[in-house]
């Protein structure tokens, strides 16, 4: 008696199809799964074959963050040189840097200031000075070029008034310990979001902590029963939605979902305080596409460039003249008068320690 | 080698060896792909800051209370993915192999649609479907007034919604690979020697397929335990599994990385124990299977 073995040669068939379909499927998802490049770098490659031009691999360029995604299209469109989105934040950024120091494969990199500082004292970075580098105020670089800020946020709540359902709009920190907004609140993970990890640290200070940072962890673990996650990947388009109804964020990114895309968010910088985050860049030390790089980072600093990160709410590093309309859209300076400016250095020797503690205190329990 | 493969040829008949020089490329290059990252890893993982070698890294799985929640409740996860996917499975696989109906490709299609979706993709599903504002909350408040599962997305139940689509087309396939290969005359015979249908089918046809059951839930906990992109777009709050701290210990702080290789190591030796478990039990259950046919 012979049991049955039979697979007919057409089920057979569209398994091998369904198979293949998935290794694709697969090839192109896989070893990046938080980080959409390669499928994005090959369109590059085919598009700037036909134009003759060149790519510049940027970590941390995230399309819905500082409008990286309108800037880099406009450098495209400029000079057929393409940029293309990469979605690791400041610190998964300098980890990948640290990890590919034998081969690098970025040309530069982007952070919320005190990450860049450290990835710089590190060695991650060769020293480079775009033009424009000279108008950039003096506490905002280094004197040799190896970080340089390229715009400037601030911490706020992003509110998404629809999704609020009713409830009031939170004006400060401590309104968000409310039990009304539990499950409502959102920053992202600290340990790989360099804005959530400038808030994380700055929030002590805001609170008028002392050096033992115990204010801004307390405040930390009690605002943790309203949090609704502390989110890995960029939450930009989770707020447009109303998924999100609270972001702690960058204002600039709330600015923009409010003028640009119309969502109805509101942007509060809080009645305590914020902190003033300068984000930075510097040139990768090793840079396969280096002389790309440096003209692209010419240009980032260029007056077209540093309008371009302004109409999208960021406040640009070098002065130029804004629009009035464009000008009036930004909240009132008084609104920033308590703003803390940090010391990167100070901030810098810290931020392993401060994201170890945000771990075991905080997100552990 | 090729003079004295080509004896074994003519011997042996043609099929064989061909076949064996048709698979040695391939061997060759999985068994690299196996050997020397693994090997890297395993050294990466015992490595000591001072350069000499430590079991430290693996003590800490048990030390640090977050990387032994993140362990147990990964196996924890993967046991209950397997155990459920299995059994929801079994019912989809048999009417694809015992009947013939209109739709039979459509319901093919709809149960191995997923094979082809990433981990992120199938977390933004659910994120969409349980989030706090997803499909479902809304539908049910709309229908009852409360929101039903609101943002059950980023929970236990969430993540194991996530994990068992992601394992439905694994599931499904491989048991209706077995069910073809089961002999239903047996059960023909049962019935006709007075079994009902219900024991025909749990002392006649269950054993038989035994072993494919217990294969499937060994694939379908192996695949669970090494996934992660359902929990990197989840944030599930109240737990972690232990791929995700491998992420995180590699991305985060690349100090780490002795670490992120001593959990790398633990999921493997607990994947290829649980297989070769299986493997042995199979071989048990094969015997068993035997036997049943024999009392038949």
């Amino acid at each position: 008696m012979l049991p049955r073995f039979r697979a007919s040669p057409r089920t057979l068939q569209s398994r091998l199809v369904l198979l293949s379909l998935t290794c694709c499927f697969a090839l192109a998802c896989g070893p990046s799964e938080s980080e959409p490049r390669e499928p994005v770098a090959a369109v590059a490659a085919t598009e700037a074959a036909t134009q003759g031009g060149a790519t510049v691999i940027q970590y941390d360029c995230i399309p819905n963050y500082a409008n990286w995604g309108g800037v880099t299209e406009a450098y495209f469109k400029k000079t057929g040189v393409r940029v293309p989105p990469d979605m690791k934040g400041s610190s998964a950024a300098m980890a990948a840097l640290e990890a590919e120091v034998a081969s690098p494969k970025a040309d530069t990199a982007y952070y919320s200031g005190a990450i860049g500082f450290q990835a710089a004292q590190k060695g991650l970075h060769a020293p480079y000075k775009p033009a424009g580098f000279e108008k950039i105020p003096a506490d905002l670089k280094d004197p040799e070029g190896r970080w340089w800020t390229v715009h400037i946020g601030h911490i706020a709540l992003l509110v998404n008034t629809q999704a609020l359902a009713g409830r009031p709009v939170p004006r400060s920190f401590q309104d968000l310990l409310d039990p009304q907004y539990e499950g409502l609140v959102v920053y992202d993970d600290p340990r790989i979001q360099g804005t959530a990890f400038t808030f994380v640290y700055g929030i002590n200070a805001i609170l008028g902590g002392d050096e033992s940072m115990d204010v801004g962890f307390e405040y930390l673990k009690k605002l943790d029963t309203n949090i609704l996650k502390y989110a890995k990947e960029n939450s930009y388009n989770e707020l447009l939605r109303g998924e999100i109804p609270i972001w702690i964020n960058a204002d600039g990114n709330g600015l923009k979902a409010r003028h640009v895309d119309g969502a109805p968010i509101e942007v509060v910088i809080p009645q305590e305080g914020t902190v003033m985050m300068p984000l930075v860049m510097g040139l990768v030390e090793g840079a396969p596409h280096r002389a790309e790089a440096e003209r692209y980072l010419d240009w980032l600093l260029g007056e077209e460039a540093q309008r371009l990160f302004a109409e999208s709410f960021f406040r640009p590093v070098i002065d130029v003249e804004l629009p009035a309309e464009l000008a009036a859209k930004f909240p009132p300076a008084e609104a920033y008068s308590k703003a803390i400016v940090p010391n990167l250095a100070e901030v810098a020797e810290r931020a392993d320690a401060v994201k170890k503690r945000w771990e075991d205190e905080v997100e552990s329990r | 080698m090729t003079s004295s493969a080509l004896p074994a040829v003519r011997v042996r008949g043609a099929s064989l060896p061909s076949s064996r020089w048709l698979c040695s490329p391939l061997s060759v290059i999985l068994l690299a792909l196996l050997v020397w990252p693994g090997m890297r890893l395993i050294a990466e993982s015992m490595a000591s800051d001072d350069g000499g070698w430590t079991l430290a890294h693996y003590q800490d799985l048990w030390r640090l209370s977050r990387l032994r929640f993140a362990l147990i409740a990964s196996i924890l996860l993967s046991i209950a993915v397997a155990i459920l996917s299995t059994g929801l499975c079994l019912a989809p696989a048999w009417l694809l192999v015992r009947r013939s109906f209109r739709g039979k490709r459509v319901l093919r299609a709809i149960y191995t649609l997923p094979l082809s979706f990433a981990g992120v993709i199938v977390g933004f599903l659910v994120a969409l479907m349980l989030g706090r504002v997803g499909f479902v909350p809304i539908l049910s408040e709309r229908l009852t007034g409360i929101p039903w599962l609101s943002g059950a997305a980023y929970g236990f139940a969430g993540v194991l919604i996530g994990y068992l689509y992601f394992e439905i087309p694994r599931a499904t396939l491989t048991l209706e690979a077995a069910l073809e290969r089961v002999d239903f005359r047996l059960a023909d015979v049962a019935r006709s020697l007075g079994a009902s249908r219900l024991q025909a089918f749990f002392w006649v046809v269950l054993p038989s397929l035994a072993p494919a059951l217990l294969s499937t839930a060994a694939v379908t906990f192996s695949v669970s335990l090494g996934s992660f992109g359902v929990v990197l777009i989840l944030d599930a709050r109240s737990f972690s599994v232990l791929p995700l701290e491998i992420f995180m210990a590699y991305l985060a702080f690349p100090s780490d990385r002795p670490a992120a290789a001593a959990m790398s190591v633990t999921l493997l030796a607990i994947a290829l124990l649980i297989n070769y478990g299986c493997r042995l039990a199979f071989e048990g259950g094969g015997n068993r299977g035997a036997a049943v046919m024999a009392r038949a």
